[in-house]
């Protein structure tokens, strides 16, 4: 009988401590997921404008620099 | 914007619209297949159906002409174009906006804001932004990837945590068919599809899922427009019934009206309303169920200069707006 317990106890031991383990690899997934997430809104929201500025800075007619900033 | 109605708030207003996707196929079978509509224009190919508007723009001519952007204060926009595609704008904007309430009085904050833009137009990729005096980003970016398959990508970046939105939208438009899907943050997804099923009818259907309040819903749409007048309706799972109905009286002026059932809070709201477009100026006026009379002027001063009065008046509430700005530049 104690025998018969045991190997059960050490399977359940066995799949808990795996339970775990991928309990723990998706928490690690989640918690890269949302500290990428965090960044790319960081990225975006610092670098958008410049970029649509790069961008139609270098679109063809090519405008000149001082033209971002004079009212003409 | 005109753009989706159903991402204005928190349960978003599906429009309803029976879907209908084979049924092109089955009138095909049953009706006489390529009658050419020159020669005679009683018959219709019914295998060359226009494509449809699409889904979100269906009530676009009602909402264009009921719901101006009105405001209270003083509005200022400065448009600057340094080539073809690309333009910088500035925005001063001084008044007060309105904070929804629950209660029902109206809350009013006055603020004031200068919003810097940058415009980039090309005819396959359109990238638009926005930011403001207090940090909040509005960005947004549209990418033919194919002739058929174009991607929109909207975002309201703030800098307090937790209040920021964005979606993801995917377009496909067929002969006669569009389709949508929207992937949005709070785990929010919805799809949409609209079919022409005869030269001047189109339905269609949608169907969202948000993640977070594990709410869904589904509605339907349908639009009958001919040359003259718009017709449409759209009735939504979540309790909305929404119709509308424009007529264009003559090249200038067209009439419209909209109807507007909520069923889970037992509010109905009509409006009706006039559209002039004129020469110098495009003069909109509306009046509603609910008391409120409002009007819009732009006027065109000079080439690129408008002048802008914008009015709405609640007796009800004893709420009384009026704004007045000017726009310089396209």
């Amino acid at each position: 009988m104690a025998s018969k317990v045991s190997p059960k106890g050490k399977e359940k031991a066995g799949k808990g401590s795996k339970a775990s383990e991928e309990r723990s690899a998706a928490k690690c997934d989640k918690e890269w997921s949302t500290w990428a997430m965090k960044k790319a809104k960081v990225i975006t929201h610092y670098g958008f404008i410049p970029l649509i500025i790069i961008i139609g800075m270098n679109s063809e007619p090519k405008p000149q620099l001082y033209q971002l900033l004079s009212p003409v | 914007m005109g753009s989706s109605v159903t991402h204005a708030a928190a349960p978003p207003p599906p429009p309803p619209s029976p879907s209908s996707p084979p049924s092109s196929v089955g009138l095909a079978a049953a009706l006489p297949p390529k009658q050419d509509e020159k020669a005679e224009p009683e018959k219709v190919d019914w295998l060359n159906l226009p494509c449809p508007i699409p889904f979100e723009e269906i009530q676009r001519e009602a909402l264009m002409s009921l719901k101006p952007e009105l405001f209270e204060g003083l509005r200022f926009d400065f448009t600057k174009g340094l080539n073809q595609r690309f333009s910088l704008s500035h925005s001063v904007f001084m008044g007060s906006m309105e904070v929804p309430s629950q209660s029902s009085d109206t809350l009013k904050v006055p603020t004031a804001h200068y919003e810097f833009g940058a415009n980039f137009l090309d005819p396959k990729l359109m990238l638009v932004g926005r930011v403001l005096t207090d940090g909040r980003l509005n960005a947004r970016v549209k990418c033919d990837l194919t002739d058929n398959l174009t991607m929109k990508i909207n975002a309201q970046l703030t800098n307090e945590p937790h209040f920021s939105q964005g979606m993801f939208n995917f377009d496909y438009k067929g002969t006669d068919f569009r389709s949508q899907l929207q992937i949005g943050n709070n785990a929010f997804y919805g799809g949409n599809y609209i079919q022409s099923v005869s030269p001047h009818l189109s339905l269609g259907t949608e169907i969202f899922w948000l993640g977070h309040q594990r709410k869904s819903g589904i509605g339907f749409a349908a639009r009958y427009n001919t040359d003259n007048m718009v017709a449409t309706g759209q009735v939504a799972s979540t309790g909305i019934v929404a119709l509308s109905y424009v007529q264009k009286v003559s090249e200038k002026v067209s009439l419209a009206s909209d109807f507007m059932y909520n069923h889970l809070t037992q509010d109905v709201t009509s409006s009706f309303g006039y559209d002039y477009i004129l020469r110098q100026c495009r003069l909109r006026g509306k009046i509603d169920s609910n008391g409120v009379f409002a009007a819009f002027l732009e006027e065109r001063l000079n080439m690129g200069v408008n002048f802008i009065l914008s009015a709405e008046v609640d007796h009800r509430k004893k709420d009384y707006k009026f704004g007045f700005g000017m726009t310089v530049g396209e």
